[in-house]
């Protein structure tokens, strides 16, 4: 692999003094790479430490511990660290005043490797018109218009937090097809944190998933049949298969499924039906082994 | 960071902040307008011209001298309206600057394009300090002229009539005086422009409070712990100090209307229209790398400071 395009070691960050009592700690020294051309889901419930992870790595916010972004220090460099990465919040950063027209003159004016053409062109084929200030637009073509902006420019990482969240279905759907259909050219890395699973996990090469400012999972999708497999066995085979240290049990309609990370199929293959676990399942499965 | 960008980011403020652009065109278009009417009204100039009286303005208008002089006072000091309302504005548009991004929470958008933090609060600070200042006396320069030209239409055929004349070379004077001045004005203000957006920048919520309270907090404590004033005469100084360099009018006021004072008080004004005698206030000099200070300041604040 090249050179990873994040590299975090120890990542930590406290929020509040100690004047005020006991900081709450958002991060606790968190490792992770992000290779070149990967789409890593950074993924977690709501407080995991998520946001606090995509503000180090954009420079937003101050933190203790190692970490690179396109081998620059984002506490240090974020201006020119945002030549190259391109993210978006969610859709309400883009403030309401500004009109279509001037948002694409703004960005043109301002970044050295944006393309106008081709911004035009993918809002050509939008309902948002040029004269329109963003106050004016819906949710979904705020989206649109964002997209549009991000499109036309030539990053090396871009970062997605919650992208589509408040958007309807159809929306959400036709935010990724445009994605991966315009954008992903396999040169671009792309980070995206949602706590829709299921919306992102056919998309993803790469899963992080965090718990309480911990990496919980960090593992590539296309291995993940040769580490994790599930279980669906009866109540009778249940004594046996917990034997083997399950990471996660649920019951379904009188059937158990269990989770294993690590655990030979052919030892379970005999205790019932085996199958690769989807991220969701394992979403859950990390989140909850935690918690116990 | 290339001058075209920097220019979108002017140019971006103004787009956000439109009352910068409109509220100076708004006061001159009134200007302009309420000249024209109050000269076509019944109010035309009605000026008792008995005896001594009428002997003393047609001295002063026939004196070339004292009549070009009183043509650069009343044109330049058509700026002051528009000066005002430029004033009033710059100050609004501060306390919002720093603050509405944060706010409505687009500073996250601002942040993901390659735009420093120091060239955004320098951005701010140049509209503020230059942009509108050199707009609000161009519109000056073009109001003056049009209030001028009603102005001489209706006092010819008057007795007042030389205040009609036209004096290119002093009109040019003054027009550049004034120019000098304001840019004398932003060196004066600077550090009160970077404290604004340091207040800007860092208030939690209502920067107006924030901008206040400070000083009157500080005023207040010094005078209950000291009996002292110097908080209250220092910030007194930097806010209306700028003002003492310029000579006024009102200077002889009370006096006898003679003819020897009223040459020289025209004469006076006349000088005091340029304010810069500033240049030699140690205190001008010693506030710029506070200003500097507290620009860079109000960048490090918008750096680390979460949007809400």
């Amino acid at each position: 692999m090249n050179q990873p395009i994040i590299k975090a070691r120890g990542l930590r960050k406290a929020y509040g003094s100690t004047l005020r009592g006991k900081p709450v700690v958002a991060l606790d020294g968190v490792d992770f790479t992000v290779g070149a051309g990967r789409i890593v889901g950074l993924m977690g419930p709501n407080g995991a430490g998520k946001t606090t992870a995509l503000k180090a790595i954009l420079g937003l916010t101050p933190f203790e511990g190692e970490l690179s972004v396109l081998g620059r220090d984002p506490r240090i460099a974020r201006d020119q660290l945002m030549s190259d990465v391109c993210f978006i919040a969610d859709v309400a950063v883009l403030p309401k005043w500004l009109r279509v027209r001037n948002a694409i003159d703004y960005v043109a004016g301002v970044h050295p490797r944006f393309d106008r053409a081709k911004a035009e062109d993918v809002l050509a084929r939008t309902e948002v018109r040029r004269d329109s200030r963003i106050g004016e637009l819906s949710k979904g073509m705020i989206t649109q218009l964002h997209l549009a902006l991000i499109m036309a420019i030539d990053a090396r990482l871009l970062v997605l937090d919650e992208p589509t969240l408040g958007l309807d279905l159809l929306y959400r759907r036709t935010f990724y097809e445009a994605l991966l259909n315009d954008y992903f050219d396999h040169e671009t890395t792309i980070l995206v944190t949602t706590h829709q699973v299921e919306e992102v996990e056919h998309l993803l090469t790469d899963v992080l998933l965090i718990n309480h400012g911990r990496i919980v999972l960090d593992a590539a999708v296309d291995q993940l049949p040769n580490r994790f497999v599930q279980l669906v066995t009866t109540a009778a085979q249940l004594p046996a298969a917990r034997a083997l240290k399950p990471m996660y049990e649920r019951e379904l309609f009188g059937r158990h499924a269990l989770i294993y990370d690590g655990c030979d199929p052919a030892e379970l293959q005999a205790l019932g039906e085996l199958r690769t676990p989807s991220i969701a399942d394992l979403f859950v499965a990390s989140m909850q082994g935690v918690r116990q | 960071m290339n001058a075209q960008a920097f220019k979108t980011l002017v140019t971006r403020e103004l787009w956000e902040h439109r009352s910068l652009v409109w509220a100076p065109v708004v006061t001159a278009v009134l200007l302009v307008v309420g000249t024209m009417l109050s000269a076509q009204g019944t109010g035309s100039v009605q000026i008792d011209l008995d005896g001594r009286e009428s002997s003393f303005f047609l001295a002063l208008s026939t004196d070339p001298k004292v009549s070009s002089q009183l043509f650069g006072i009343w044109t330049s000091s058509l700026i002051i309206p528009q000066a005002f309302v430029g004033f009033l504005v710059i100050f609004f548009y501060l306390l919002d600057c720093l603050y509405a991004e944060r706010k409505d929470r687009s500073i996250l958008f601002w942040k993901s394009l390659p735009v420093s933090d120091e060239a955004t609060v320098l951005s701010k600070g140049l509209t503020a300090l230059l942009i509108v200042p050199i707009w609000v006396w161009l519109l000056s320069l073009v109001s003056g002229l049009m209030v001028f030209g009603i102005v001489a239409m209706k006092v010819s055929g008057t007795p007042l009539a030389p205040l009609g004349d036209f004096h290119p070379l002093v009109w040019l004077t003054s027009q550049v005086v004034l120019l000098q001045n304001l840019l004398l004005a932003a060196l004066w203000y600077a550090p009160v422009v970077g404290y604004l957006l340091v207040a800007s920048a860092f208030a939690p919520r209502s920067p107006l409070v924030w901008t206040i309270l400070p000083p009157v907090l500080l005023v207040t404590a010094e005078k209950i712990v000291f009996n002292t004033s110097l908080v209250a005469g220092f910030i007194a100084h930097r806010l209306s100090g700028f003002f003492d360099h310029l000579g006024g009018l009102l200077t002889h006021d009370g006096e006898q209307l003679s003819m020897p004072h009223v040459v020289t008080a025209i004469d006076e004004a006349y000088r005091g229209l340029s304010a810069a005698s500033v240049l030699g206030e140690v205190e001008l000099w010693m506030g710029l790398p506070v200003a500097a200070a507290l620009f860079w300041g109000a960048a490090r604040l918008r750096r680390w400071r979460d949007a809400n």
